[in-house]
This record gives structure tokens, C-alpha cells and sequence, in this order.
């Protein structure tokens, strides 16, 4: 018909780019025959630039090739003057910048381009650094160029000033650039760094002390005008998380000291339990365990076959060495990797003993924000608040809040940081099991300090949402625990870290494991009523718990299973067997 | 979010294991070609989401092993495909790859351990088998106390 544009059928369309396809692979895959059959002979000419050329012009990812180049490159070099070699390797900075417009973000490329640099009679960082300009404009957060950008900085002795003027420029600019901010922390504390300590220049330094060249904090004064700017980014655009995290810097994140936190004893079992402040391999730590002067040889066992790194551990002293409770005894373990050990006696006529720093002292539970001192850091309260009445649904202000408010008073902000998380899974529920977890995880650390207040060994956390356990290497020495009406899946292998627990209720949970209940010495009644126990063979751990007198599994699948009571009997036999009432 | 009436909220499972089962076969395809350059590290990602799904047994064993063997070089680092330049990546991928199919003796093993250096090399070193070093997975390419400490388990998709 006339005035109709004739267009290719698909099919045909198709035919022609799969033959175009085709082509291309074919011509691909003979240079790239050639290359590496040149390379096999050893041949180092000008045929092997130009093949090496040809691929990397399309493909400026495939390494070995930018390999053979070089080796060719070191080649003509002998053969060529000074000017030539010179002309020779700016020819190879302008291909390089071709094969970047490529793939801006080739691991082969920048590489390459650092070689030639030191290749090169005369660089010029000048361009180079104009060159990291260029790339940084299109793509600020290309993390190759700021790589290559601090060789180039390094290099030709761009200062620090400079640099951090740079950061400025960006910032300035645009708000949201997180790799600005993240070199703006690196370069303050070389320009602004925080004086060390007095007490440290006049004293020899302790073999405890971290051997640190600088500091990487900054000095306050700065400190203070970084948060002005901080400031600013976060009111001008609440959204961009860039300046939030770059405030979280600031605030400071605290360092927990390498200790022994807790040593127990038992005198009925003969055993020995510790924890450490942080995961460890005991049989590289270098432990001593000393019993009234003497020292022990003992085996370190981990509290569960699949925690071969763990905060506690324990051994079992020789037999008689302190089952008479007549005699007094005194303990130390020695850390010798860090030059710490912790003491505990065990007096006439107690059963067991511990040592234990409370949470409080050990400041725990603060180490997310609290290298600043209260004030400064009430003073940022205030201002995220300010923010925060003007910006009541911003997620990041309102997590920012309760992290500071977790550093200056965990406890007396209870109730407000509890309804901050409600607010903050209704605004970003896509994250709503991060803050699930992460509330769980503050109502933890709560419940730990208000038990060491009291004085007691209970720790009871029931209706309060748990989504997650944690910090189980904490409750070393509870005896009874409650986890009542909240969202637990799984008692993990980290829960046989209770070695001193005897009543455990986790009723009206989800629970489907209970890896964590093995060999818990002390363990007698346990109460899991409806949870999600499926199968007998999700109670095989228990067997291993000797004390059981009493396991109530109504309303879990498994309470279904046909013959239950003679399933278990044969499962668990010491449970069954001593007149126990297992329901 | 219109796109969520129609986008299903389940894995494809089948799907997905028949996408990657077929992919090794694609030899006459341009960006499979082009990818060579990373060819064992691509081996390896897709054996590993072969395994999470319960499906390893689908890809070629043999035909892999002998892929890695010829790809050792003199100096024990290993390279992405026949006829590279041997590299840590490719080293560890191969390393990683092994431990899969329980079969690290088909390589060098001692030459293997000089290359490594860096946070892959100790990746790598504890695969082989270094007690010194922290027991790494190899599917997760983590440590083990880490997938520990965050419940993180590998029967994910069943």
C-alpha cells in the first residue's frame, strides 16, 4: 500500500542480529586464538599491541591480556630513547582513558594506568588528578578513582589542606556523597588529630596498650564544627543517609577492653566456666588456670560442638580438687595473649563462686556511641530532635535518636526508644525485622542491667516482641529465664552458654530448635508450650541434659506424634525414667 | 508498586536450576565468550546456588575438575580459563570450587598457598586446610563463628 513504511518482519530482525552475533564471536574469538598463540611463542612486537588493542577497545576487563601488554611494553622500552618511551606510554594513557569510557570501573584499566606512571620519563599528575576529577563528576562514588586519587595525592605530594578542601568543594556541591564524607574522615584526624593522653608520654608504654601511630579521632574543636556541618547536610536533606553515617562517626564508637568478664565454679561438677569479652579460640589464647598456686593442666571445650569461636568456655579440674567444701581454693585464669587474668575464690561451704565485672562497669552495653562525653552528646540529642518536629517520620533522625539516647541513659529512655522503633517499622518496613532485631537486642541488653541491679539471677523478658537472642554469653550465671509470649524461631547453639540455668520457660513462641539445649548441667524443668516443635528428632539435644525433671510440649506439633510418651521414653530415658512428669 | 501484581513472591526454583544447568553450554554465545576472563569465579557462583537449591548433582563434576587441573600453573596460582594468566581471584574460586565437590587433592595443594596474601589468600588458606586459620565456608565465602553468630544457615532454599 503506499505511504506505509516497510518494516522488517521480527523474525527477520532477529536473524540479522543473531548473524551480527555471530560475526562479532567470530572475530572475537580469532584475535583472541592469535593473542594468546603469540604469547605462548614469546613474541613481543607491535602485531601484539594492536591485537591486545583490538580486545581490550571491547573488552577492557579480560586482565591477562593488560598482562601481555605490559610484558611488551617492557620490551620496545630497551629498544627506544628517553623522548620515545616518554611518547610511547602518553599514547598508552590515551588508550587507557578510551578503555575506561568503557568500563569506568575496570579493575585492568586503573591498574594499568598506575603502571605506566611509574613507566613514565615525566608523569603528569597535574592531569592525572584532572583525569580523577572528570570520572568523580560522572561518578562520585567510583571507588577505583578514589583509589587511584590517593596514589596520585600521594605521588605528587598534594597536601592534606588541599585534599580536605576538595572534600568541601564536593560536599558543598551535593550533600549526598558518601565517599567525600568517608574521605573527609580519614584525612581530619591526620590534619586535626585528638592529643594523646598525658599519661602516656611519661609512663613506658604497657604491653595492653594498642601500639597506635595517630589517633583516629579529632581533636574537639574541629569535632565541633564537623557537627555544624553535619548539621547542615542532615537539615537541608534528611534523606540522604550519607551524612547520617558520617555523624555516627563523629559521635564515636567505643572500643571494649580484652578481658576475662566472668569465671565460674562449680564445685559439684569440678568444672570451670569463662567468658570473654569477645569470641575466642581458647586453644590459641594462650589460658593458664592456676588453683591455690598451682598450675592445671586442662582442656578447654567450647559449651556447643558448632561454636568453634565462642565468648565462653570451660574445663573440668582434676578430680577432688575442690569437691570437698570444707576447703577454700583460689582460681585464676590467666589470658596470657592479652596480659589480663581474672581472680575468683571459692570459700568454705558454697557450692560454686564467680567473678564477674558488672555490665555497667564493663560499659557494655555502650559501645555504639559513647566516646563523647554526656554533654555533647545531650546537646546532639537535642538538636535530632529539633529535627525530629520537623521531620517525624525521617527514619534516619529516629534511629540516630535512640542510639544517642541508648548512649547517655539506656533505662531512663526505655519507654521512648520503644516507641520510636513502633514509628520506625511503620515508616520503613521493609526494615521492620532489622528494627525487630535490634529493639530485641536493646531490650536484652536492658533487662541484663536491671537483673544486675537487683542483684538477682532471674532474667525475665516475656510479651516484650523478641525476635532474636543475643548477647547469651551475658547470662553465664542465671539460673531461671523467661521468654514468654514473644517471636523466638530457635534456641541456638549459643543458649548452651547457660551452664548455670535450671528453670527455662519459652512458651508461646515459634520455636522450631533447640540446638542450645545441650548439656546444660543444671537444667531441670523446661516449659515450651505451644511453640513449633515438629519433629522427635528436634529433642535429641536434651538428652543430653541429665538434671531434666520436667518438659511440657503441649500444643507443638510433635505433642501430636503417634505413642508420644513411648517415643520419648526411649528419646530421653533419664527424663522418663525418674518419676518425671513430661507432658 | 504495580509491579508487584504481577511479579511472583516465591523463587522459581526449577527455573533458576535449569537457567544455570544450561548455562555452561552456551560456548556460542558472544557475552558468555567475553566473560571468559572470569570464567572459574563464574563456575563458582553457580555452583554454589546449585547447592543452596539442593541440585549440585545436575552440573558436570568431572568436566569441571579437569577444567580446574588445567588451569594450575607452574608457579600454583590458578587461572580464570585455559590459556590466562594465573590470579587470586581465579585461585580462590578454584579452591572454593574443590571444597564443593570435596575433592582439593586434585590440585597442587602446597604450591597453591604462596599467592595468597590478602583477606581472599587467608579465604583460601583456611580451605586448604590452615589450622592457624578460622574455618571459612565455602558457599558463604564467611567464616563459620560469623554465620554462627547471625543464625545464618544453608538450607535456605528447599
Amino acid at each position: 500500500m503506499h505511504g506505509r513504511v516497510k518494516v522488517k518482519s521480527t523474525a527477520q530482525q532477529e536473524e540479522e542480529k543473531r548473524k551480527e552475533r555471530e560475526k562479532k564471536l567470530k572475530a572475537f574469538v580469532s584475535a583472541r586464538d592469535a593473542v594468546l598463540r603469540k604469547r605462548s611463542a614469546g613474541e613481543h612486537d607491535e602485531e601484539a599491541l594492536q591485537l591486545t588493542q583490538q580486545l581490550l577497545s571491547s573488552n577492557p576487563d579480560f586482565a591477562t591480556l593488560w598482562n601481555y601488554r605490559r610484558e611488551v611494553l617492557l620490551q620496545l622500552e630497551t629498544s627506544r630513547e628517553k623522548d620515545e618511551v616518554q611518547k610511547l606510554y602518553e599514547s598508552e594513557l590515551h588508550f587507557i582513558e578510551a578503555c575506561l569510557k568503557v568500563n569506568p570501573k575496570s579493575y585492568g584499566c586503573w591498574h594499568h594506568r598506575s603502571w605506566v606512571n611509574t613507566r613514565l620519563p615525566q608523569p603528569d599528575w597535574t592531569r592525572e588528578l584532572g583525569l580523577c576529577d572528570r570520572c568523580l563528576s560522572l561518578d562520585e562514588r567510583n571507588f577505583h578513582c578514589w583509589d587511584y586519587r590517593r596514589v596520585v595525592v600521594k605521588e605528587s605530594g598534594v597536601s592534606v589542606e588541599q585534599e580536605l578542601q576538595f572534600t568541601d568543594r564536593l560536599i558543598g556541591s551535593n550533600f549526598s556523597n558518601y565517599s567525600s564524607w568517608h574521605y573527609r574522615s580519614t584525612l581530619l584526624p591526620q590534619l586535626h588529630p585528638q592529643p594523646a593522653p598525658d599519661s602516656a608520654s611519661n609512663t613506658s608504654p604497657s604491653p595492653t596498650a594498642s601500639p597506635q601511630i595517630h589517633s583516629h579521632r579529632v581533636c574537639e574543636e574541629q569535632l565541633l564544627k564537623e557537627y555544624e556541618l553535619a548539621h547542615n547536610a542532615f537539615f537541608t536533606d534528611p534523606n540522604d543517609q550519607s551524612a547520617w553515617f558520617y555523624y555516627r562517626w563523629l559521635l564515636g564508637r567505643a572500643e571494649r577492653e580484652e578481658m576475662i568478664s566472668c569465671v565460674y565454679v562449680s564445685r559439684e561438677r569440678e568444672r570451670v566456666s569463662v567468658a570473654f569479652s569477645k569470641p575466642v579460640h581458647a586453644q590459641s589464647e594462650g589460658l593458664m588456670l592456676v588453683l591455690d598456686g598451682q598450675p592445671q593442666q586442662v582442656e578447654w571445650r567450647s559449651t556447643h560442638p558448632r561454636l568453634r569461636h565462642s565468648p565462653v568456655w570451660l574445663c573440668d579440674l582434676p578430680p577432688g580438687s575442690v569437691s570437698d567444701i570444707s576447703n577454700e581454693h583460689n582460681l585464676t585464669v590467666h589470658w596470657t595473649e592479652k596480659y589480663t587474668h581474672r581472680d575468683c575464690a571459692l570459700y568454705t561451704g558454697c557450692a560454686e563462686s564467680w567473678c564477674r565485672d558488672s555490665a555497667t562497669d564493663q560499659e557494655l552495653f555502650r559501645s555504639e556511641l559513647s566516646v563523647e562525653k554526656s554533654s555533647v552528646l545531650q546537646a546532639e540529642l537535642q538538636s535530632c530532635n529539633q529535627l525530629l518536629e520537623l521531620e517525624p517520620q525521617n527514619k534516619w533522625c529516629l534511629l540516630t535518636i535512640i542510639l544517642l539516647m541508648r548512649a547517655l541513659d539506656p533505662l531512663g529512655h526505655e519507654k521512648e526508644t520503644l516507641a520510636h522503633f513502633q514509628t520506625l517499622k511503620e515508616v520503613d518496613p521493609m526494615r521492620s525485622s532489622y528494627y525487630s532485631d535490634l529493639c530485641s537486642k536493646f531490650l536484652i541488653e536492658n533487662t541484663i542491667l536491671k537483673m544486675e541491679y537487683a542483684e538477682v539471677r532471674v532474667f525475665s523478658l516475656s510479651n516484650k516482641n523478641l525476635t532474636t537472642l543475643c548477647h547469651l554469653d551475658q547470662l553465664l550465671l542465671v539460673t531461671h529465664i523467661n521468654l514468654s509470649s514473644n517471636q523466638l524461631l530457635r534456641l541456638p547453639p549459643q543458649f548452651a552458654m547457660l551452664q548455670c540455668l535450671e528453670v527455662l520457660e519459652a512458651d508461646d513462641n515459634a520455636i522450631e530448635s533447640l540446638e542450645g539445649l545441650y548439656h546444660l548441667p543444671k537444667l531441670e524443668e523446661v516449659s515450651l508450650r505451644n511453640n513449633q516443635i515438629c519433629k522427635l528428632s528436634d529433642l535429641e539435644s536434651l538428652a543430653s541434659c541429665t538434671k531434666l525433671t520436667r518438659l511440657d510440649l503441649r500444643g507443638n506439633p510433635v505433642h501430636k506424634t503417634a505413642n508420644i510418651d513411648s517415643e520419648l521414653s526411649q528419646l530421653l530415658p533419664l527424663l522418663c525414667k525418674s518419676q518425671a512428669f513430661v507432658v | 508498586m504495580t509491579a508487584t501484581l504481577f511479579s511472583p513472591n516465591t523463587l522459581l526454583l526449577d527455573k533458576h536450576a535449569d537457567y544455570i544447568a544450561a548455562y555452561g553450554s552456551k560456548k556460542d554465545d558472544y557475552e558468555y565468550t567475553l566473560s571468559e576472563y572470569l570464567r572459574m569465579s563464574g563456575i563458582y557462583w553457580g555452583l554454589t546456588v546449585m547447592d543452596l537449591m539442593g541440585q549440585l548433582s545436575r552440573m558436570n563434576r568431572e568436566e569441571i575438575i579437569e577444567f580446574i587441573k588445567s588451569c594450575q600453573h607452574d608457579c600454583g596460582g590458578i587461572s580464570a580459563s585455559t590459556g590466562h594468566d594465573p590470579h587470586l581471584l581465579y585461585t580462590l574460586s578454584a579452591v572454593q570450587i574443590l571444597s564443593l565437590y570435596d575433592s582439593i587433592n586434585v590440585i597442587d595443594v602446597d604450591k597453591v598457598v604462596d599467592p595468597f596474601h590478602t583477606l581472599f589468600g587467608v579465604a583460601g588458606l583456611s580451605l586448604l586446610g590452615d589450622e592457624q586459620i578460622k574455618p571459612v565456608n565455602p558457599v558463604f565465602c564467611m567464616p563459620e563463628d560469623v554465620l554462627q553468630r547471625i543464625g545464618l544457615q544453608p538450607d535456605l532454599l528447599n
